[in-house]
């Protein structure tokens, strides 16, 4: 079994996953996002190192730090042949929060209410019919970078002429969410080929609740209630391995907010007691012998 | 007419020519091309985007061919509307002897916030409280000290462009984060500012060298009152504080054509906001009966009639005769009385 982790850094969660598949009896190759050139139609996308070709793996792991690196990496591997977790559906899916919202909308999971509009003219009639607060989000981006919390209409405008002026993709498709005014913590579950492994409350006196913004990891125990959105969500974007992340409305219901493809863990071992890293690890060896079958 | 300017000279005080730097033609340059064709001033219309300086030779070069700028032209106006332009070309013809209006440290001094500020405060000048820092954490904490709502504003650019008014934290957060992805060095120099609960309107005081020639109200329901974001211009009555304040502010920014921003604060008090070194006034043009234009020309031809004497002396005993520039005497030739294109409206 030949398993290739493309990352751009070894952060603890790498370093953990290398273990795992040591642990395993399988030795996983880092492959470094910074120094491969993957190619069309299909040559030797692994070119760079000479023991490397695609034909060396079985399974590559993405990892990689950006987005559209794992995003084109994991297409280009498909097309070379190789199989790749995640797929480059289900990265597609999460990496852009409208395609993560049309993919739960169509699955019927529960979600904040979203409205998508072209032009901060557009998008500020829509905040104040939608009432604040509100968030807008950028469509791609981790660690809540960017994310605000719109409360007034003076904010609303400030920041859309921000993000006007700041342009792009990204910036310039105005993604508004409805505001839950969730009880100083959301939860992030994770999923696993199919199976709610573990979950955890992420608390913080800030609305942002990634434990990158300094938010605390602990434990929260998967009730049949969350096991079955997360897994709901996990569905709708294709499986594989992701971290969703669930707000509590003021009602009690649950409702997803985000998917995320590649997930940072290393908060979420010690109050969970599980080993995500081995999870992840069976799942990428599974996935590989599943082929070869 | 067929003025020239020739060696030896022999040019006459009064028929001095000016170059007028714009490259977009709006109701104002209009007006005050109008002013100077009734006043038979001989200018020539210098598009910024057409243009390019060797600046060791001081020549610059047109589409229409070469202009010693330092020679052909008494005076340069500016009306540019890029400032980052404008203080460039100013500071190289003010560099070559070149007068100009304004001249290169006001648009400097008035085109960033920072430096206004530190001029008038520096001149005993009320304005509103203000702190600048350079770091997202600083400005934070700042805003969080001067407490809320508060205005952050970019230090470099105009017509309220990306001026935020922050009513809590939340809002400073998501602000200061946009802002230091922004980019550029302008975004990462955070610019704070009271929030003076001004009612529905300001005050803009038009200043021409040492006269005030009119104030307007710009009155909107919105918190940011420039015209250019729908603010209305209506006649102000003009008192003697607002006129004080207003040549105080134009003489501490270095002085020249200045529209000063007067803010009314719920005491009432008058506080200067802003000093704007090439001012619109389209709005002003129907709102008060002043001949802006006129006024603004004949500060020119008065600037520039001052400066001919020196022109004079320097024409005498300058050492550019000689064909130095694309075998052209360039100071020898025949000017047009407009440049091809920039031919000022008759009338």
């Amino acid at each position: 079994m030949r398993v290739g982790i493309l990352c751009s850094r070894v952060r603890v969660e790498e370093k953990l996953l290398f273990q795992a598949f040591q642990a395993r009896g399988v030795e996983a190759v880092r492959i470094e996002d910074e120094a491969i050139v993957l190619g069309l139609p299909d040559s030797s996308p692994l070119c760079r190192r000479e023991a490397d070709s695609p034909g060396l793996y079985d399974v590559v792991l993405i990892r990689s730090l950006s987005h559209s690196r794992a995003l084109y990496a994991s297409q280009l591997l498909s097309v070379a042949g190789l199989l790749t977790v995640n797929a480059p559906e289900v990265i597609a899916l999460c990496g852009d929060k409208l395609q993560t919202s049309l993919a739960l909308a169509r699955h019927g999971v529960p979600t904040p209410a979203v409205r998508v509009a072209f032009s901060p003219e557009a998008a500020l009639a829509a905040i104040e019919e939608m009432g604040y607060p509100v968030v807008l989000k950028p469509l791609n981006g981790s660690w809540g970078r960017l994310q605000a919390k719109i409360n007034d209409r003076d904010a609303a405008e400030a920041i859309l002429e921000h993000k006007q002026t700041l342009g792009g993709y990204t910036h310039s498709i105005f993604y508004i969410q409805e505001y839950i005014p969730k009880p100083g913590r959301d939860l992030r579950s994770f999923v696993v080929g199919g199976e709610t492994i573990a979950a955890i409350y992420r608390t913080s006196p800030h609305w942002i609740t990634n434990t990158a913004r300094g938010a605390q990891a602990s434990y929260c125990p998967v009730t049949p209630e969350i096991d079955a959105i997360s897994r709901a969500a996990a569905e709708a974007v294709g499986g594989g391995v992701v971290a969703v992340d669930i707000l509590e409305a003021p009602d009690g219901r649950l409702l997803v907010s985000e998917v995320n493809h590649t997930p940072e863990f290393r908060n979420s071992i010690a109050p969970t007691g599980v080993d995500i890293p081995g999870w992840i690890a069976d799942y990428v060896l599974e996935v590989a012998m599943k082929s070869e079958r | 007419m067929d003025r020239r300017l020739c060696a030896g000279g022999c040019h006459e005080v009064g028929t001095i020519k000016l170059g007028i730097l714009c490259s977009r033609i709006r109701p104002e340059e209009k007006a005050i091309f109008r002013a100077l064709t009734a006043r038979g001033v001989d200018f020539d219309r210098l598009d910024e985007e057409n243009l390019f300086l060797y600046l060791h030779d001081k020549v610059a070069v047109t589409s229409e061919g070469d202009r010693h700028l330092r020679l052909d032209y008494g005076l340069i106006w500016s009306r540019l509307l890029r400032h980052t332009c404008a203080l460039y070309l100013l500071s190289i013809l003010n560099g070559w002897g070149v007068p100009t209006v304004n001249n290169y440290r006001t648009v400097l001094t008035c085109g960033d916030k920072v430096l206004t500020s530190q001029a008038l405060i520096g001149h005993g000048l009320p304005t509103p409280r203000t702190a600048v820092a350079f770091g997202a954490e600083a400005a934070l904490e700042a805003m969080e000290e001067m407490g809320y709502p508060i205005v952050l504003k970019p230090a470099v650019g105009s017509w309220g462009r990306l001026l935020s008014k922050v009513n809590d934290r939340e809002t400073a957060e998501a602000l200061l984060a946009h802002k230091m992805i922004l980019g550029g060095p302008g975004h990462r120099v955070f610019y704070i500012q009271e929030y003076v609960r001004k009612p529905g309107r300001d005050i803009r005081v038009m200043v021409v060298g040492d006269e005030v020639i009119y104030a307007i109200y710009r009155r909107s329901s919105h918190w940011i009152t420039n015209t250019a974001r729908g603010a209305e211009a209506l006649p102000c009555p003009l008192t003697p504080e607002m006129a004080d304040l207003a040549l105080r502010a134009a003489r501490a920014v270095g002085g020249g054509i200045l529209a000063v921003d007067l803010l009314e604060d719920a005491d009432g008090r008058l506080l200067v906001s802003e000093v704007n070194h090439t001012p619109e006034f389209h709005g002003a043009m129907q709102a008060v009966e002043v001949d802006i234009a006129g006024k603004m020309a004949d500060y020119v031809i008065s600037v520039s009639q001052e400066a001919s004497t020196e022109f004079d002396a320097r024409c005498e005993s300058a050492q550019w005769r000689g064909n130095r520039y694309r075998g052209r005497a360039c100071a020898c030739l025949p000017l047009p009385l407009s440049a091809p294109g920039g031919r000022p409206p008759s009338g």
